[in-house]
């Protein structure tokens, strides 16, 4: 697993990015900066949230993208866990689909 | 014990400090909020904070005055002013403008603990003051509404119910109804029996599951609680006169209620949406409205403004607000301002919330027919109505 986050580290304006399971546990992640991995499953389990609320709504969604000016937190559930990616930069529908053609290919040779 | 505490503060690295010193007072379940802006502040602070922090002097405004106005929406709340300044002045006006506790800003260890024994006692204090008020019938609650929140907030908890007669437990796990019991029954019957117990009002004791419950209970909560409101509707809103039903409401619909607003539909090409209040009174700019679901705007005290194609207004309110206090807790996490704006993508819906510092619009589009522009627009539409 964290040969995968070496290299999701490496993706262009990649600040942060973790795996958090169902059971809080981190299963993967990596920093470029101070971000410690409590914080990354503090903010993991607030997107978890945050997804499972909307589900009670019956508005289900799988991914969100959170603009906090210039840069972007992108979290997506998925069958291992909930994956965030805290990007230094602006996002739209392409930047999303670069990021997950790259990630997911990582996570899954890893067997997430 | 401290359940829910805001620091108000200019100071993000400060702000932080200070919530672990506070968690320090409180339990598993303990809840700090951080207001880095004043005016924000002024907003949540009418939620019912057990203990607000204060800084004396805030970005942009004076804490003491701050703290008068609060004190005015929230007189019951124990207030904690932390101040640079430890003069007599600072410290006079911070006591006649309603503080309860004045702190000089502790930098060293030691000062933080000397600052942590001062609010510890503060505390007992107050525990003695609220002691006699929690056996009477202040603490009773909505049965469905605390399975409501706490299914909606994910929570792994042990609800433990009293009621007049009777006393039973609930296990919600991850936000699920995974078991209930009382002497004699179990399992689903006996949810659905605590449902009812004294009208659905009873005392209610949280406490924190540590292990994963045996699951009795397969059915979804919000199944759970629906047959029971259904029952309520029924028994208060009809009554047989001379043969015939008719539909007679026994209480007054709620503020949120009593605007006008239709069933969630999707919207008609041919239809203009219906919106309230009258968008000719809104300071609109250039762009227009896009397509939407329905959409609505919560202040930050999580009351429902307006809206447009809204089927429920008070779960609206309530879901855009949860929503943006996880996202104003991951901010402080991240240590950056709270959201501009957020989008939800799912495989029937996507919602796109936008916030600022007085409140957060919410919109709902098809998933079918909706396009990164059309959510663009929608978050540029917001971005030229005034909040």
């Amino acid at each position: 697993m964290n040969k995968a986050f070496e290299k999701i580290a490496l993706i262009e304006g990649m600040i942060a990015a973790a795996l958090v399971s169902e059971e809080g546990k981190l299963l993967g992640w990596c920093a470029n900066s101070v971000i410690s991995p409590d914080n990354l499953c503090f903010i993991a389990e607030n997107c978890r949230a945050v997804l499972s609320a909307n589900r009670a709504e019956q508005r289900p969604a799988e991914t969100g993208v959170v603009a906090f000016g210039n840069r972007t937190l992108v979290f997506r559930e998925g069958p291992a866990g909930v994956f965030i990616a805290y990007l230094d930069s602006p996002t739209n529908d392409a930047v999303l689909a670069w990021l997950f053609d790259q990630v997911n290919p990582l996570l899954e040779a890893e067997g997430m | 014990m401290l359940q829910h505490a805001l620091i108000i503060s200019s100071r993000r690295e400060y702000a932080q400090s200070m919530r672990q010193v506070l968690l320090t007072l409180g339990n598993a379940q303990t809840w700090i909020d951080i207001e880095l802006d004043p005016l924000r502040a002024m907003q949540v602070a009418g939620q019912q904070y057990q203990l607000i922090m204060i800084d004396a002097l805030l970005d942009g405004m004076d804490g003491l005055q701050l703290l008068l106005l609060i004190k005015q929406h929230a007189p019951a709340t124990k207030y904690i002013v932390v101040s640079d300044m430890a003069d007599e002045i600072t410290r006079a006006m911070a006591y006649q403008n309603g503080a309860d506790f004045f702190l000089e800003r502790p930098t060293t260890p030691e000062a933080f603990a000397l600052a942590l024994e001062g609010m510890k006692r503060l505390f007992k204090s107050n525990r003695v003051e609220q002691a006699p008020r929690e056996e009477g019938p202040a603490t009773v609650v909505s049965i469905s509404d605390i399975v409501q929140m706490r299914c909606l907030s994910g929570d792994s908890v042990l609800l433990m119910v009293r009621s007049q007669f009777q006393s039973g437990d609930i296990f919600i796990f991850r936000g699920e109804v995974f078991h209930a019991q009382y002497p004699g029954k179990s399992g689903e019957a006996a949810f659905r029996d605590m449902l009812g117990w004294d009208g659905g009002h009873v005392r209610i004791k949280v406490v924190k599951l540590t292990h994963i419950p045996p699951r009795t209970i397969e059915v979804p909560y919000r199944q759970l609680l629906q047959p029971v409101e259904t029952k309520e509707v029924e028994k208060t809103e009809t009554r047989p006169v001379d043969g015939g039903l008719f539909v007679i409401p026994e209480e007054a619909p709620s503020a949120t209620s009593s605007l006008s607003v239709v069933k969630e539909a999707p919207p008609r090409e041919d239809d203009a949406p219906v919106f309230f209040p009258d968008p000719r009174k809104l300071s609109g700019g250039e762009t227009p409205l896009p397509r939407v679901n329905s959409h609505w705007m919560v202040n930050l005290s999580g009351d429902l403004l307006e809206g447009s194609q809204v089927s429920e207004p008070d779960r609206c309110a309530f879901i855009t607000t949860f929503i943006y206090r996880k996202m104003a807790d991951v901010a402080v996490a991240l240590e950056v301002d709270y959201f501009d704006h957020m989008t939800l993508l799912g495989p029937h819906l996507q919602q796109v919330l936008v916030a600022d510092n007085m409140g957060v619009r919410h919109a709902v589009f098809d998933t079918a027919w909706t396009t990164e522009e059309r959510r663009v627009q929608y978050v540029k539409w917001c971005r030229e109505q005034s909040f």
